[in-house]
């Protein structure tokens, strides 16, 4: 399974990056904006996103959008891991079409949780 | 002259029997001089007026400049406090990333122990149960042999990387003294400004009771700080949780 963690900073990508790796997730790829991760999603065949939500360019809203309007990617299912706390956000997202929404700090174990749910439910 | 706080013209009987004195004896200028004394106190108070907004306004602007120290927090304070929070996300980033270089480190070492245990362990079950065979036992040896040795190399490497992650952590006494002289500089900007707001009168607390900070583009707004006294905003998971699935997620 082919995953692509897009988040500005390169700390936070290093540890989602790890933490799939512990999850059983090899093929990781990495972009540091919504603007750098379009293309990139575009040409390869993804089967998953993690993404931050504020970030410089594009954000990972915006991102979210541009995947559930793109008819060959609208399929791929959009994790949001972001420190963006405040409700409307949340609902924001949801209408959007994320598939999980984890807020930061968070742990492994939500991590882990969230994708177990989100595969289960594509079956 | 009295001065009068009402702006009507008050004219005396002497005032008026004077003026049809200069009118009758044909005296026009001194009857136009009596006309504008009578007008004075109105002018007075129109001049003492405009003075005073005058003052005000020269005290006000004198106020300004005299904050001298205004100019040097924009042109070197500010300056210098972002230099300074530079200096706070580089030294995390390089503290996060040496910590993450010796727990990747770690992983792969803690893997191969791991393995090895996995290796020693159905001989080993098999002794402890009384069901080893001869022929395994030399097998066994090896096995615990070569565990042994790996753990009592890998023990020493491993603690001297988890050192290096103990002083990983030597940014955060700098950083917080950093962000700290950062903090009283946000507090003086914050002074000038109330002052400079209250040299032009305008109040500081008119507007301040309901005043949320506002936001960039699609609400962005970063780690929320102050959740306690937040409504608008889900205090964990758990919450977010919650909310989702009252959504029909």
């Amino acid at each position: 399974m082919k995953v692509l963690v897009v988040d500005d900073f390169s700390t936070m990508r290093r540890i989602i990056k790890n933490l799939l790796r512990d999850l059983g997730f090899t093929n990781i790829s990495e972009a540091d904006d919504g603007n750098t991760a379009l293309p990139m999603l575009k040409a390869g065949d993804f089967d998953f996103v993690v993404t931050d939500w504020n970030m410089p360019v594009m954000q990972g809203i915006d991102l979210l959008k541009a995947i559930r309007a793109d008819e060959k990617l609208s399929h791929i299912p959009v994790l949001m891991v972001t420190a963006e706390a405040k409700k409307d956000q949340i609902i924001m997202a949801a209408q959007a079409g994320v598939n999980g929404y984890i807020v930061k700090p968070f742990t492994a174990a939500t991590l882990s949780a969230k994708l177990e749910k989100i595969f289960q439910r594509l079956g | 002259m009295s001065k009068s706080t009402s702006t009507s013209v008050h004219v005396s009987l002497e005032q008026a029997r004077l003026l049809v004195e200069y009118l009758e004896t044909d005296q026009q200028n001194k009857a136009d001089e009596l006309i504008a004394e009578i007008q004075n106190p109105i002018q007075i108070e129109l001049f003492e007026e405009i003075g005073k907004l005058t003052r005000q306004l020269h005290d006000s602007l004198n106020n300004f400049h005299f904050d001298a120290r205004l100019n040097d927090l924009a042109t070197a304070d500010i300056p210098d406090a972002k230099e300074r929070l530079n200096f706070v996300i580089s030294r995390t980033e390089d503290a996060a990333n040496k910590t993450m270089d010796v727990v990747e480190s770690i992983f792969p070492v803690v893997s191969n122990i791991q393995q090895q245990i996995n290796n020693v362990n159905p001989l080993w079950h098999k002794l402890m149960h009384n069901e080893l065979e001869v022929g395994e036992f030399k097998s066994l040896c090896l096995d615990i042999d070569v565990l042994l040795k790996t753990t009592e190399k890998e023990a020493s490497n491993i603690h001297r990387l988890m050192t290096d992650v103990l002083m990983a952590q030597d940014f955060q006494d700098l950083t917080g003294q950093v962000i700290r002289k950062v903090i009283d500089l946000v507090c003086e900007v914050e002074d000038s400004l109330i002052n400079m707001l209250t040299a032009f009168d305008i109040s500081s607390e008119q507007n301040q009771s309901n005043y949320v900070p506002q936001l960039g583009e699609n609400l962005v707004e970063g780690p929320i700080v102050n959740r306690e006294s937040r409504k608008d905003v889900v205090s964990d998971q758990d919450d977010v949780d919650d909310l989702l699935s009252s959504l029909g997620f």
